[in-house]
């Protein structure tokens, strides 16, 4: 990794138009290579994107209607058959109406099933039914999981690669968004279990995942206008997880701040505290969470939501500054 | 086996033993020499705390020694109250979470449909657990996409934790039920060899539609203190146990 990268490395604004279909164009790429990739939906295709797969594919692609619990059951069965099937839903249904089925069903006998979740945290107009505010927490206790969030869109496509060399279950985190990170060396690789270091300062660090990785490049720009040079870390995989990453950056700054679309109980903050509190070496770290308060939130606009609930760019810096003992 | 402490369902274990009797031994095409082979037919034990009579049955067929049967529900065994995967092949799905191995083998089935292979499968399900939507969603999802290869025994033993099931919740007519939701149906007496075998000849007669079988089955069945004694998880003393046997080997 190249050293003093600027944040015009990494983000362009996003044009009007309609966003790529990253992911359902990934998954029809890897189905050509791989006959044994087979798709089920919940009556979710087009949303998903596993519309591309349906019409590449329509004998390997299988709609369960709206019934999550038995999609992930016939994803068992499945893979018990030697398919591989990638399982599509929006990130809320799939975890919450669906929990003991995938953790008996799929993490306990550690079956060959990519679980596709949509519209993750605060980015969807749908309301609080919609919004996965803490399916990374159910997640990440389930035993035999990985769980992938990529940084952006264009991330996406090294996700699914990602995803499919790993022989057991794994829960793929996926937003579609306008924003992209438009730094190859990041887009294209997707090491799991490794973290990403886009940015690189001394003063602190920011570990962010998924969407909140753009915002936390912003939240550095804003920053370096006060003179402050903060490193920015892709934490993609919630697990495994990078401790050894964490903990070369957090004593390397000793200012650490965590930001993710997602309630701060159970996800990636808690992830980076439970390696802190765990290493004697980090007793005088300071540490702050950006992410969902423990509360429920409302349909929105992204920008409105991030706004109202603290997840915003000026949240990260404003955390960072605060850290920092720097008036805001 | 149950004796030692007294647990695993006896009653369940009694109804259900002519059921895994004529599965086991006379319908399903396995291999006790080759539990991992993969055409071999795949049985899902839904209720997977009918254990005792599982384990007995695979030891019967040959699957394991039967010395193995004397470490049920012992701590470090892999012989468990409720069934695991633990145990190893024909072990096909681990269930004791009621509700989810109708979808599990519904997914077995397409799978080996759209791979053009020949394996049935089967599923073992109590009534009570007819109570779980999620079986509904999968009997909605194998009738839709015309799952041949699979059939559905229901072990109709009215028994639940709470006492009968009618008395809990309601599910009669479950044959209507069934028939409405697309499936082919057999109403069979499960103690009956010649109507066990009428049962799932009928299911390997259907084209295009799931079988449902349900068996009528009488809790406790062979031992006639104990027949139609409701009691989901009875813990057998001691001395009952002993009479159980000694009636069971006379029976013999």
């Amino acid at each position: 990794m190249k050293k003093n990268l600027h944040l015009s490395d990494f983000t362009n604004l996003a044009s009007s138009s309609s966003i790529p279909k990253y992911y359902g164009e990934a998954l029809v790429a890897l189905a050509k290579e791989n006959p044994r990739v087979v798709a089920l939906t919940g009556d979710l295709a087009p949303a998903t994107e596993s519309d591309l797969f349906r019409e590449a594919f329509p004998s390997r692609f299988f709609a369960s209607g709206i019934a999550e619990a038995n999609m992930i059951g016939l994803a068992a069965g499945m893979a018990r058959g030697g398919d591989i099937p990638f399982v599509h839903s929006f990130s809320v249904f799939l975890t919450r109406r669906a929990y003991d089925q995938i953790a008996m069903q799929l993490a306990y006998p550690q079956l060959n099933v990519k679980l596709a979740g949509f519209l993750p945290g605060l980015t969807t107009l749908l309301g609080v039914s919609h919004q996965a505010i803490d399916d990374l927490a159910l997640m990440r206790v389930l035993p035999n999981l990985t769980i992938i969030e990529p940084s952006s869109g264009k991330q996406t496509a090294a996700a699914v690669r990602a995803a499919a060399k790993i022989e057991g279950p794994v829960y793929l985190r996926l937003h579609k968004d306008k924003t992209v990170i438009s730094n190859a060396e990041v887009e294209q690789n997707l090491e799991v279990g490794k973290g990403q270091l886009l940015l690189d300062g001394d003063d602190a660090i920011i570990f962010a995942s998924g969407y909140m990785v753009a915002e936390a490049l912003v939240a550095a720009d804003l920053l370096s206008k006060s003179g402050i040079k903060v490193s920015v870390a892709n934490m993609h995989t919630l697990k495994p997880f990078d401790t050894n990453f964490v903990m070369q950056h957090t004593t390397r700054t000793g200012v650490v701040v965590t930001a993710e679309n997602h309630s701060v109980i159970g996800g990636l903050g808690s992830a980076v505290a439970e390696v802190l509190a765990e290493d004697p070496s980090s007793a005088s770290i300071k540490f702050k969470r950006i992410g969902i308060a423990d509360t429920f939130a409302e349909g929105g606009t992204t920008n409105y939501l991030f706004n109202k609930y603290g997840l915003s760019a000026s949240h990260i810096s404003d955390a960072v500054l605060k850290l920092l003992n720097v008036g805001s | 086996m149950i004796a030692r402490n007294g647990q695993g369902y006896l009653q369940q274990g009694l109804g259900a033993a002519d059921l895994f009797t004529y599965l086991y031994f006379a319908e399903a095409l396995i291999d006790p020499l080759n539990p991992n082979w993969a055409e071999r037919d795949r049985i899902f034990l839904s209720t997977a705390h009918n254990s005792a009579v599982f384990h007995a049955t695979l030891a019967e067929r040959g699957f394991f020694e039967h010395s193995r049967l004397e470490t049920y529900t012992q701590d470090g065994s892999e012989l468990e109250i409720n069934v695991s995967e633990r145990l190893g092949p024909v072990v096909e799905a681990t269930c004791g979470s009621l509700g989810q191995a109708l979808s599990v083998a519904s997914g077995l089935a397409q799978s080996a449909k759209r791979q053009k292979r020949a394996f049935r499968n089967y599923v073992i399900l109590g009534d009570g657990e007819l109570q779980e939507g999620q079986v509904w969603e999968a009997a909605m999802y194998a009738a839709s996409n015309q799952l041949d290869n699979l059939c559905l025994i229901v072990d109709l033993n009215h028994l639940q934790v709470e006492g009968h099931t009618e008395t809990v919740i309601s599910m009669e007519p479950i044959d209507k039920k069934f028939q409405s939701f697309g499936w082919a149906v057999k109403v069979i007496d499960g103690h009956d060899f010649n109507a066990l075998r009428e049962g799932f000849e009928y299911a390997r007669s259907n084209s295009n539609v799931p079988t449902v079988i349900i068996a009528e089955t009488t809790v406790g069945k062979g031992i006639p203190f104990l027949e139609n004694l409701m009691s989901h998880n009875m813990v057998l003393p001691a001395d009952v146990a002993d009479q159980c046997l000694t009636y069971l080997k006379s029976d013999k």
